[in-house]
């Protein structure tokens, strides 16, 4: 039974799982004492769930038909509040239940945040029927906007330890953020492939029109995919700011590239209807392989952008050509069997 | 009479430059009551010096828009042949402002016929492509030809003379005297062309039908793949022009500067009335939204807030636009 579950991921991202060996052998052989080590790996692992629960956001949206690209922003604007929380409110001489209070509620602030961000995003796209790219294009600059205000642009540091360790600490070998992540993961998996919403979603982003005469609110639709994605930059945001011990408005701008990029590498169609979360998975850990692979090279961040851009144009080139061979195959077989038919 | 009357107040009041140009009135009447030296010529002309850069930006995306697409390259672009040609006005030591306009506009054409090459050949997504091609040609810029700026002291003088020269100058009674610069001009020039390729010949046409139906324009025989080919190529035309401008503007070139300001672009756009869903928008709504856009940056602080909110007023200003043209849009209801 297991083993079918693995056999499925293997056969719906061949292409993804070569490219992510292939990328792994040949920083395994080049780089072998830095790469291949435990410490590498952890860090890694630290690294992923941050733009990973962006990047799933932006998935979602994406899997309607929509895009979100107000996840940073969203991230930027609740890691604030909560960071706001925990330097502002604290007394002085707090006792320990007292912190764990404060830190609760921060964290039950940012998540807030984030989720009435994303419903903002969701009525506009879902009821004002405004595009979704201009939407979060001006959502976008809104959100960091709030931040730079409250903020006045300066940084916010210095958090309790109870909240450190969100982002820096371990469960045996395995750093907490990755536990959050795969625990998300599963809430995520489960969403798409076990409940009415997800097949609703990925309805609505194939034909919204159809799915529109099919009686699936649309509206409402849209307003609980952005809630969800909202709810997952909160999350990814209390990761952030506690794994730097800062708060900074516009810090993590130059993740909405790698969002995007690690979208369509996981194969998601930026058209609506298609996607995996296996393969967005798998495209994260090669995305961060390749990642350390230039750091430990010592790239300037300048030769990094040229690498993000670049394959993201290449993959989008290749999806590109591969769907329309299979269009022009399926074609062809359609053609034969009518004339099979009209024989 | 009065039906006909009441007929065209309720044109007019579909049109959203009716309400822009309602809204700059009112601005403008509030501004001069707060500050005396706002209602003057020449605050004027500094805004028109100012925005001139902007708005020849803003009619490029506005083009994109118009045919359904999105682009976010056009900074990049910009910078890209502010800095190249100003480096080759340097090291080869030609004085000519002509010479910089002729290579930063092809440096220009040359990238951005690369957006339009991937987006019409592959048939990509236009967000996301440019969102490549952004970091992808502003990366190669830094990686290849560095970060050092060029300061007022060793920019060719061309481009310093091509900063300060006017169309008329007024005297003022101390002697002192003040004018209308030349960027205007380029301004016109580029409303101009735009305005004839869309109002009077087969390609503006073509751009259009492509934004209300791609499948459609293809079907009746209109070459959509060189159409958005010229689109996005005469995008980075304009964004040719605009780097040569904004050099002679701050009179400083940093290759750092320019890229993140398309987001105000866009805002402008979207703010003057055009949609991504293509097709719709104009000229005077895309100008009219530059000009809302710089009035209200460079006079943040007269009203009494200081620059932080600036990111927060161009995210507001989107939203307005984009839900105010949505609202008025009728046939789309019918959807869902």
């Amino acid at each position: 039974m297991k083993y079918g579950v693995l056999k499925n991921i293997y056969q719906e991202n061949r292409t993804l799982i070569f490219l992510l060996t292939t990328v792994f052998v040949l920083l395994s052989i080049f780089l072998p004492s830095r790469f291949l080590s435990l410490l590498n790996f952890q860090s890694m692992a630290t690294q992923i769930p941050e733009f990973g629960l962006l990047a799933t956001g932006v998935m979602l949206a994406m899997l309607m038909g929509g895009i979100d690209l107000s996840v940073v922003s969203i991230a930027n604007l609740s890691g604030i509040i909560a960071a706001l929380i925990m330097t502002r409110l604290i007394p002085e001489n707090a006792l320990g239940g007292q912190i764990g209070f404060f830190v609760f509620t921060a964290i039950i602030a940012a998540l807030g945040a984030a989720i009435l961000c994303g419903l903002i995003n969701g009525v506009i796209v879902g009821y004002l029927r405004v595009n979704p790219i201009i939407t979060t294009i001006g959502t976008m600059s809104l959100f960091m906007g709030v931040g730079i205000i409250i903020t006045s642009s300066r940084g916010i540091i210095g958090f309790p330890d109870a909240f450190l360790f969100i982002g820096n600490g371990y469960v045996l070998i395995f750093p907490f953020p990755l536990i959050i992540f795969v625990a998300m993961m599963f809430f995520v998996t489960i969403i798409l492939n076990r409940t009415k919403f997800g097949m609703h979603a990925r309805m609505i982003g194939t034909n919204q029109r159809a799915a529109y005469f099919a009686n699936i609110n649309v509206r409402l639709s849209f307003v609980k995919v952005y809630l969800l994605s909202g709810f997952l930059s909160g999350i990814s945001s209390l990761i952030m700011i506690s794994r730097v011990n800062s708060a900074k408005s516009g810090y993590g701008e130059s993740y909405l590239l790698e969002t995007i990029l690690v979208v369509i590498l996981g194969g998601i169609d930026p058209r609506g209807g298609y996607g995996k979360i296996s393969g967005l998975i798998i495209a994260l850990i090669t995305l961060q392989f390749l990642k350390s692979g230039s750091n430990i090279l010592n790239f300037t961040p300048f030769i990094k952008n040229i690498i993000s851009g670049s394959l993201l144009v290449i993959v989008m080139i290749i999806n590109s050509i591969s769907a329309n061979r299979i269009s022009k195959s399926e074609m062809k077989k359609r053609q034969q069997k009518a004339a099979g038919i009209i024989r | 009479m009065d039906n006909k009357l009441t007929q065209y107040f309720k044109r007019i009041s579909k049109k959203t430059e009716s309400y822009l140009i309602l809204f700059l009135i009112f601005y403008i009447l509030l501004m001069s009551f707060v500050s005396d030296s706002f209602l003057t010529l020449i605050n004027f002309f500094d805004l028109g010096k100012n925005a001139s850069g902007m708005a020849i930006l803003a009619l490029g995306a506005f083009v994109v828009l118009l045919s359904g697409g999105i682009d976010l390259s056009f900074t990049a672009i910009a910078v890209s042949g502010q800095y190249i040609s100003a480096k080759i006005l340097l090291s080869v030591g030609v004085d000519n402002l002509l010479f910089a306009f002729a290579l930063s506009c092809s440096i220009g054409i040359f990238l951005g016929f690369i957006n339009g090459y991937l987006i019409s050949r592959f048939k990509l997504q236009t967000l996301i492509t440019t969102l490549g091609t952004l970091s992808v040609f502003h990366g190669a810029l830094l990686t290849i030809f560095g970060t050092a700026p060029i300061n007022a002291s060793q920019l060719p003088q061309c481009i310093i003379e091509f900063g300060k020269a006017t169309i008329f100058r007024i005297v003022r009674e101390d002697g002192s005297s003040y004018g209308l610069s030349v960027f205007v001009l380029f301004v016109i020039g580029v409303v101009i062309l735009t305005w004839f390729i869309l109002r009077f010949t087969m390609l503006g046409r073509g751009i259009y039908v492509i934004g209300g139906n791609e499948e459609a324009a293809r079907r009746t025989g209109f070459n959509v793949d060189s159409i958005k080919l010229f689109i996005y190529s005469y995008v980075g035309f304009l964004a040719g022009i605009m780097g040569v401008i904004n050099g002679a503007l701050i009179r400083f070139i940093d290759p750092t500067e320019i890229v993140g300001r398309e987001i105000n672009v866009i805002a402008a756009v979207v703010l003057g009335g055009a949609s991504i869903t293509g097709g719709k928008g104009s000229i005077l709504g895309t100008l009219l939204g530059v000009f809302i856009i710089s009035i209200l940056n460079d006079n943040l602080v007269l009203i009494g807030l200081s620059s932080f909110w600036q990111r927060f007023f161009v995210g507001v200003i989107i939203l307005a636009g984009a839900i105010l043209t949505a609202v008025q849009s009728e046939e789309k209801k019918l959807i869902r």
